[in-house]
């Protein structure tokens, strides 16, 4: 492998441990962009330490052709991988990887549904629902109803802080461990 | 027809009646816990939902959730598979007092066929030969030795509170009983608390053979033959096979016909298997009855060409048993099934983990049920079955050549399977001849040890 070639190919690799990039391919020609973001996902293929390692064993054994790619200036902005099948939806997004995205929700703690049923904001159709955005609640307090089998489970916060997010809408379906609600 | 089904189960059965309901245009639901969040059966459902974590009894044995989901996702049916709820005459209830249609036989008929005492009870008011016995507990060692010269030596003492082989005596003749007797009741006491015994007719080598049902919501009953189950280790199968080499065509028609009006007697409905044991003289004797769909369904499946997932849901739906299977299905060749587990093929250790390569064999005559696939984990957390390989050919000859060739191609990588087991299994002599009983394992496994030894 040619030498600038390779100090391109270690570029790229700083680049991706920089940026927590754990997987990347690239076709060129019509610019395909495929990346995997580290840690989103329990146990995938290559990690970005592994990357570096193998620039080195391919210089050394000298196999044959690593294309060398030419790194843009900026990639082109991409969707972070969800690391995981999207599940088919049920009204209701994916439950599981209930981590904060960036916002005010960022770091926040994250209340998810115990059960599966219908969450309902409020005690009964015409009355104010239990807690909204910007209000301080504590452990134990009920935040909301998710219903199951005729039955009106009383959901209570496990964390003290203030609402910052509500995820769902009353008579949405909830999944087990769905994110309801973000509390800081 | 059903609209929306939900399969309320998890890997190659969840994904077996998913491709079923898809080919009939049913809409299908698949819930999971959170274990299971990339399997092949949540993938490729039209919905998921994820119900609890990956302990069984808190997702798939959750009777709550599952019904739950069923609600928020508007399904008309749910169909349990095997094993998990399938056979919980609670969930079936449950599910009728929700209003939704529960694939398999009413509550009432599940429970009194899941407990034993009345399911044989049934069976012989039905005149369907059972294991001789002593109905009852043995008051004293008179008794005992009056029982024994009804059913005939050799008999087994069973301790009536306890299980795990304690309180257990297998007794050979009348002059060992007295004392075998003794000792049993002893062991039982001091085990179990409870020193009563009840006593069964002992088959020295028996062979486990089972009949397939299809009944309709209408009184109208069916046998599909039989399959043969003797290859299992620690009770559990290895190996199924049909036809069954002991079986002659008209012991298969006799027992097929006083088990279907046995069947009709008690009203039973949808898909289920009648388990028996047979002796060294040929005699046949019920056990017991699985209510539900089998794992073993496709060796029945090749060898009569129904369908008998779709056949579920079709009587479920209110259709007919003639407009399912109009005639009495031939048995056409042989088919043998091995199941292939995740574990280790000579320390039968599990080995859970992510499979890094994956190559099914294919071919004529030769099916693969699975929902595992390459870069897959096998969880922790279930039982250790991640394949079924199924090979059909005109005789048990040419089945078990294709065994051996889809074997020899079937390739996993990243977990232990046992597949070299089943391997081994097809290259032994005492398999191939077909001369085996439930014992055979411990002869084979015997045999391979004294082979490493040499």
């Amino acid at each position: 492998m040619a030498a600038e070639d390779l100090q391109q190919l270690r570029e790229l690799v700083e680049f991706l441990k920089a940026n927590g990039i754990a997987e990347f391919d690239m076709e060129r020609t019509d610019l395909k962009v495929r990346l995997k973001f580290a840690g989103l996902q329990p146990s995938t293929g290559v990690d970005a330490s592994s990357l570096s390692n193998l620039a080195s064993a391919i210089a050394a054994q000298g196999a044959a052709q690593v294309v060398p790619v030419a790194v843009p200036a900026a990639l082109p902005s991409v969707q972070a991988a969800a690391g995981q099948a999207s599940a088919p939806p049920v009204a209701a997004p994916a439950g599981g990887a209930a981590a904060a995205e960036a916002g005010p929700e960022a770091g926040a703690h994250i209340v998810k549904s115990p059960i599966v049923g219908t969450f309902y904001d409020a005690p009964s159709p015409d009355a104010d629902p239990f807690v909204k955005v910007g209000d301080r609640v504590s452990t134990g307090q009920v935040l909301c109803i998710v219903e199951a089998m005729k039955l009106m489970n009383e959901i209570e916060s496990d964390f003290s802080g203030e609402v910052v997010k509500v995820y769902v809408k009353t008579g949405q379906p909830v999944e087990y461990g769905q994110a309801l609600f973000a509390i800081k | 027809m059903f609209r929306k089904v939900l399969i309320a189960n998890r890997g190659e059965i969840a994904l077996r009646v998913i491709s079923a309901c898809k080919e009939m245009g049913i809409r299908t639901v698949a819930v999971y816990s959170e274990a299971d969040r990339n399997s092949l059966h949540v993938k490729f459902a039209d919905e998921a939902i994820c119900i609890g974590p990956p302990a069984s009894k808190d997702s798939y044995l959750n009777i709550p959730s599952v019904i739950s989901a069923a609600e928020i996702a508007g399904a008309d049916a749910i169909h349990p598979g095997y094993g998990l709820l399938s056979e919980n005459a609670n969930f079936a209830e449950v599910c009728r007092a929700s209003n939704i249609k529960f694939i398999g036989p009413k509550p009432e008929v599940t429970r009194m066929m899941g407990e034993k005492s009345t399911a044989r009870q049934t069976m012989k008011n039905a005149k369907v030969p059972i294991l001789p016995g002593s109905d009852g507990i043995l008051e004293n060692e008179d008794e005992a030795l009056a029982y024994a010269e009804k059913i005939r030596y050799p008999v087994i003492l069973k301790a009536v509170a306890g299980g795990g082989g304690r309180g257990m005596r297998i007794v050979r003749s009348k002059e060992e009983l007295p004392g075998m007797f003794a000792q049993a009741s002893t062991e039982a006491q001091n085990a179990f608390g409870n020193g009563a015994l009840y006593m069964e007719k002992f088959i020295e080598r028996p062979r486990h053979i089972e009949f397939q049902v299809l009944a309709d919501e209408h009184g109208n009953v069916m046998s599909l033959g039989e399959r043969e189950c003797s290859i299992q280790r620690r009770h559990q199968k290895l190996i199924e096979e049909a036809p069954s080499l002991q079986v002659t065509p008209k012991l298969r028609e006799r027992l097929g016909k006083t088990i279907e009006r046995s069947l009709r007697d008690i009203g039973y409905w949808n898909a289920g298997t009648i388990e028996f044991l047979m002796d060294e003289d040929g005699e046949i004797y019920f056990i017991e009855m699985n209510t539900r769909i089998q794992v073993e369904h496709c060796v029945t499946e090749m060898v009569t060409g129904v369908d008998l997932v779709k056949a579920q849901l079709r009587i479920a739906a209110g259709e007919r048993l003639r407009d399912i299977v109009p005639e009495v299905p031939e048995i056409r060749g042989h088919a043998i099934e091995c199941r292939i587990n995740a574990e280790h093929p000579e320390k039968f250790t599990p080995s859970p983990g992510k499979i890094t390569v994956f190559n099914l064999p294919g071919g004529n005559g030769v099916r693969v049920d699975t929902a595992q696939y390459a870069e897959g984990v096998v969880p922790q957390y279930y039982d250790s079955m991640i394949a079924k390989l199924i090979c059909h050919g005109k005789d048990r000859e040419e089945a078990m050549d294709k065994m051996q060739r889809a074997l020899s191609q079937f390739v996993v990588q990243g977990i232990h399977t046992s597949i070299p087991l089943h391997q081994a299994i097809f290259a032994d002599e005492e398999f191939r001849r077909g001369e085996f009983d439930t014992k055979f394992m411990e002869r084979f496994l015997e045999r391979q040890k004294a082979k490493g030894r040499d």
